[in-house]
């Protein structure tokens, strides 16, 4: 079958860094071609270069079997690539026609036609089962709508190639499905399709050929039909990744943790908790299960001290720490790992050193008399990035600058090296990739065995598996089992996250009146 | 009854009309740099800047017309200097605004004094206003006559201007990038649209509206240059862009308000009310208007205000002094 785009060891490096090293793709005209890898596996970069945003510094693109060289992105357009980027690029006040014609409108007697942009977009639309009103403000639209614009722009300016970086990280299910179907339509009128993914799932559903990268290198490019889930993990990862129960010793450690009768209201002044209770050993890992919204973040939020409740008591020891400010809390021995580390985790501006320090900037031996101390906490810095294995150019660097699971080891390394006795991990390895959930996993498991108690709330049950001792299912704001951690299996846990309890009855949700 | 009909007749239409020309002249200049997302607070200097020039312009050349391009070309340096520090030096348009403006202010006031001699005003010296333009057949159209005919040409151009500011917007290619760029930049760049270049040509284009605004106000409006004589009005334009969002439409029926609260406080002026208190009252009479005609469709300055104010209370944790409430729930 003839080759549509044709990569020859392509390399690009940013300084000493080298991002795609000697890459070969070749992309059969008329498939799904699916690119998958870790965050930084260089996926990306690959795309921009042949998209013409990137140059590469060695290697050659063959588009069509012909060799081509694209200065920018104008070049790849006239060569029939198109790129659906990550992040939209619409204008809200503007129509859905005028978005699809941005850039190259249709004129007449030197004024914009509207009229005939109107009727272009209808006919693609129609002609490609893309549905959108071509009068309707972008505005007003759903995300997935707008990526249906993204890919109309894209059609309308003559692509046969389409590259699409991530499309489904946006969508919901039903609009994810939608979008596999407009790609099989793509291919069926002899277009090709390159995505780039991290979502295995959608990898096995919808490609016909997966090319795996792997720290820049090109590690197989393989039909999907002879592949499985675990070979992708594998090859993406470089190494087996055992998501299985981590080995313990048995809990022996006394109550650290009791929450009793808990309630609380969301934002929306509903019932978010309803009698929750509990405890947490020394120790001992407690993991917090269920479908997100279910009271998950409420309750975190109630137990680190931003949140109110509204009736019951929480306790660490012998402590009351019921009304107590965020502050307080901390100061009396729980640390927070909260679920959105970039809102309530990190400042992103700041430094990775400076955010090893807050919480404890007035805290001896961290500062003296209100000064703090630069050389004890360069030392602590340098400590923590080791032990942590933070990859960040150096302990000043801005966190924003570093990749996801970096900055949530930042997180963690603040956290886990005070002396607290109760962590309230939430949603730890979130937006992280596999090799560095492996890192926090361990962590967390270290932290367990130095006898602290843990409250771990996650939405990944995989994760809950490997690492807690119990786990408490949630669902509209109620505990509904209490399971062995070493004992469960996922259909059970699916059963009571979904409402149903041992006896087989529903529980009701209350609805917002 | 009949103070009423002394205060609300054809004469206050007129008065209406003469005093919107100017502010909707420099508003419109300014709705260019507000769509392609500059806060432009420099309209005020490159206003007077404008009225200084044109006079000087018509003195030494005897026309107003050349006058009028002097004032027009000055305003446009200052633009040019505007763009220059904001687009391509990235500097803060508000710290670059606020300077343009007092640089305007003692510069027409020094060269005032360097070139006649004298302060607080220049008239005379063979100065000479913008023709009056008297329409054919406008006296047989009776009052609709009366309002339309012997206006200085500027407000004509300022008021014919709005139907092409809206077509400008809706049907030609700049007009689209201009709100493109301003609106969302990141969408501008991708289609290889220039955001420097389509900032610039904004920044230049409200410099010559400014420049013919600045020159109305010393060639049509009055005849004569006073320091400061824009008082204030390129500042209106500022609050009438932001609660536009820069819609011609919505400038001109801002403008309109400003120009007839003004027309009413010169009238009521004639009736004996207190001075001070009718000369703040077009602003009063503006500002709240247009405050709640847009209170619902707030502009994005203000919603980003009002967001981040929002983030920045609901940061903060519920202090310990105030437990929360433990009411018993059912």
């Amino acid at each position: 079958m003839p080759r549509a785009i044709e990569l020859r060891s392509i390399t690009k490096r940013f300084g000493s860094f080298v991002a795609n090293e000697g890459v070969n793709l070749a992309v059969k005209r008329g498939s799904i071609h699916a690119i998958i890898g870790e965050n930084g596996a260089g996926k990306t970069t690959l795309m921009n270069v042949l998209f013409g945003l990137l140059q590469p510094d060695e290697g050659e693109i063959l588009i069509d079997e012909k060799p081509v060289v694209l200065p920018n992105p104008a070049a790849a357009i006239a060569n029939g690539i198109g790129m659906v980027h990550q992040h939209f690029k619409l204008v809200p006040s503007l129509t859905v026609a005028d978005n699809v014609f941005l850039g190259m409108e249709i004129l007449k007697g030197g004024l914009i036609d509207h009229a005939a942009q109107i009727a272009r977009t209808a006919e693609l639309s129609r002609q490609f089962g893309l549905k959108v009103d071509p009068t309707e403000r972008v505005g007003l639209l759903s995300v997935g709508i707008e990526q249906r614009i993204e890919i109309l722009k894209v059609l309308v300016r003559g692509a046969r190639t389409i590259i699409l970086d991530e499309p489904t990280a946006v969508l919901t299910p039903q609009e994810s499905r939608d979008l596999f179907e407009t790609l099989r339509g793509f291919v069926a009128k002899g277009m090709t399709v390159l995505f780039i993914s991290h979502h295995l799932e959608e990898v096995m559903e919808v490609s016909d050929t997966v090319t795996v990268l792997r720290h820049g290198k090109e590690v197989a490019t393989r039909p999907t039909a002879e592949l499985t889930k675990s070979d992708l993990v594998q090859m993406m990862v470089g190494r087996l990744v055992s998501f299985d129960r981590r080995p313990r010793g048995p809990v022996s450690g006394s109550r650290v943790l009791a929450v009793d009768d808990l309630w609380a209201r969301d934002d929306r002044g509903l019932h978010a908790l309803h009698g929750v209770s509990f405890d947490v050993r020394a120790g001992e890992i407690v993991g917090i299960a269920g479908v997100a919204g279910n009271g998950q973040t409420e309750l975190a939020e109630v137990l680190s001290g931003l949140r109110p409740s509204t009736h019951g008591s929480v306790r660490l020891g012998e402590t009351p720490l019921t009304g107590l400010s965020a502050r307080a809390i901390r100061g009396a021995g729980v640390a927070h790992v909260p679920g959105d580390r970039l809102v309530r985790g990190v400042d992103r501006n700041a430094s990775v050193s400076l955010n090893l320090l807050m919480g404890r900037q007035d805290k001896a031996p961290w500062s003296r008399g209100g000064i703090i101390n630069r050389g004890y906490l360069a030392d602590q810095s340098k400590a923590l990035i080791e032990r942590f294995d933070i990859r960040t150019r150096s302990a000043a660097a801005p966190v924003k600058s570093l990749s996801g699971g970096n900055i949530q080891k930042v997180v963690l390394a603040r956290e886990f090296s005070g002396d607290a006795r109760c962590l309230l991990i939430d949603q730890p390895t979130r937006g992280v990739d596999i090799g560095a959930t492996e890192a926090i996993h361990t962590e967390i498991m270290r932290q367990r065995e130095a006898g602290r108690a843990i409250l771990l709330i996650s939405v990944q049950l995989d994760e809950l598996i490997a690492l807690a001792d119990r786990i408490l299912v949630m669902f509209a704001g109620r505990i509904m089992g209490d399971l062995d951690g070493g004992a469960v299996s996922e259909e059970r846990l699916g059963f009571l996250m979904a409402g149903v309890d041992e006896h087989g009855h529903h529980v009701e949700r209350e609805m917002a009146s | 009854m009949e103070i009423l009909e002394r205060m609300f007749n054809v004469a206050l239409i007129v008065a209406t009309l003469r005093t919107t020309a100017p502010i909707l002249l420099v508003a419109l200049g300014g709705s260019f740099t507000t769509r392609a997302g500059i806060f432009n607070i420099g309209l005020e200097g490159q206003m007077l800047l404008g009225a200084f020039f044109a006079v000087i312009g018509t003195i030494f050349s005897g026309s107003p017309w050349i006058g009028l391009l002097c004032g027009v070309a000055a305003a446009l340096a200052l633009a040019f200097i505007f763009a220059l520090l904001v687009v391509t030096f990235r500097a803060n348009e508000v710290v670059v605004g606020l300077a343009l403006n007092i640089l305007a202010g003692g510069m027409t006031v020094s060269l005032l004094k360097a070139i006649f001699g004298t302060r607080g005003s220049i008239f005379g010296h063979g100065l000479v206003g913008l023709p009056v333009l008297r329409i054919p057949f406008a006296k047989e159209m009776g009052w609709f006559g009366q309002m339309i005919s012997g206006y200085t040409p500027l407000v004509y151009v300022a008021f014919l201007a709005v139907p092409l500011f809206i077509l400008f917007y809706k049907r030609t290619k700049l007009g689209l990038y201009i709100r493109v760029v301003g609106e969302k930049p990141e969408a501008a760049e991708a289609l290889g649209i220039s955001i420097a270049k389509i900032r610039y040509t904004a920044s230049l284009l409200c410099g010559v509206f400014a420049g013919l605004a600045g020159a109305h106000l010393s060639l049509g409006y009055t005849t004569m240059f006073t320091e400061n004589m824009s008082s204030g009005r390129g500042f209106m334009a500022v609050a009438i862009l932001i609660f536009s969002a820069g819609d011609p439409k919505r400038i001109l029926a801002g403008c309109l308000l400003f120009g007839f609260s003004d027309a009413l406080s010169l009238r009521l002026q004639t009736f004996g009310v207190s001075s001070y208190l009718v000369l703040a009252v077009p602003y009063v009479v503006a500002l709240a208007a247009l405050f709640a005609l847009s209170y619902r469709a707030r502009p994005r300055i203000i919603q980003e205000t009002l967001a981040s104010m929002g983030r920045a209370l609901s940061v903060k944790p519920p202090s310990a002094a105030e437990p929360p409430a433990l009411a018993r729930e059912p």
